[in-house]
């Protein structure tokens, strides 16, 4: 008889510490479980960040593409300009040069002088604030008025 | 005996090891951008067959040795042409650099 009490007794006392030693599985799993939440909502925000950044970039890489297209345009069109100069109306440069001499020296000269100032700011070259601001005509660099006066709008 | 084992077992003193990622920005090249050109202001003189002999004679009274290069309207066109050219590139040369700089060094403010 008290065999089977002690039996009994070993046995609940196992069925106590099974039980107990389950319940402490369950608590470290769940204590995994939160911690694995926590670094999958730690993921999906790094994740988020990384696609926001990845669109920025985007944007960057387009804008910087469209910039440097109406930059070429601008200075294909400075280009034919200076074109139309020569040839305008069939202009003969050589011509006009032997009728008013001076007048074309003059005029040779300060487009020089103009031409100039276009490569120092193609080079990097500071624009004065004369050039930001000059809107009219008898005001701007007329051999490169995209690059020299940001603000003049041809009429 | 069972007990104390079971306890044993759940009090841990070993900590969780926590291996982390941090990514170190690549350094940035920092390089200077060239210094804009200064030109010099040169002096063009157009010479005719009728103002040949006078040009050549202010040049002597300057004392400036009587010789120029010359050059015929057509090449003079061909010449403005190509500095306009040159001139171009130059300007998107340096513009392609500074969108460069702008993408991959972006400044401080920019970046947060």
């Amino acid at each position: 008889m008290f065999k089977i009490k002690i039996i009994i007794t070993l046995l609940l006392l196992a069925g106590v510490a099974g039980g107990f030693a389950y319940v402490q599985k369950l608590r470290a799993d769940n204590a995994v479980l939160k911690i694995n939440q926590e670094k999958l909502e730690t993921a999906v925000s790094d994740q988020k960040e990384l696609i926001e950044n990845q669109q920025k970039d985007f944007e960057q890489i387009l804008n910087a593409n469209k910039k440097m297209n109406e930059l070429v345009n601008v200075l294909k069109k400075d280009l034919e300009d200076l074109d139309k100069r020569f040839n305008k109306k069939n202009r003969d440069v050589g011509k006009l040069a032997i009728a008013k001499t001076e007048s074309i020296e003059r005029i040779t000269n300060n487009a020089s002088k103009a031409a100039n100032r276009c490569i120092e700011i193609a080079s990097g070259a500071e624009l004065t604030e004369a050039e930001k601001n000059a809107t009219k005509k008898s005001e701007i660099n007329t051999e490169c008025p995209s690059i020299a006066n940001p603000n003049y709008i041809p009429y | 005996m069972l007990i104390l084992t079971i306890f044993l077992t759940s009090c841990s003193g070993v900590k969780k090891l926590s291996i982390f990622k941090e990514e170190v920005p690549r350094a940035e090249l920092k390089l200077e951008k060239p210094t804009p050109l200064q030109l010099e202001e040169l002096q063009w003189i157009i010479i005719t067959s009728e103002n040949a002999e006078e040009v050549f004679k202010k040049l002597e009274e300057k004392g400036i040795d009587p010789v120029l290069w010359g050059l015929t309207d057509k090449d003079f066109e061909l010449l403005a042409k190509n500095f306009a050219r040159i001139r171009n590139q130059l300007k998107i040369t340096n513009d392609l650099l500074d969108q460069y700089k702008e993408y991959y060094e972006p400044k401080v403010n920019e970046k947060e």
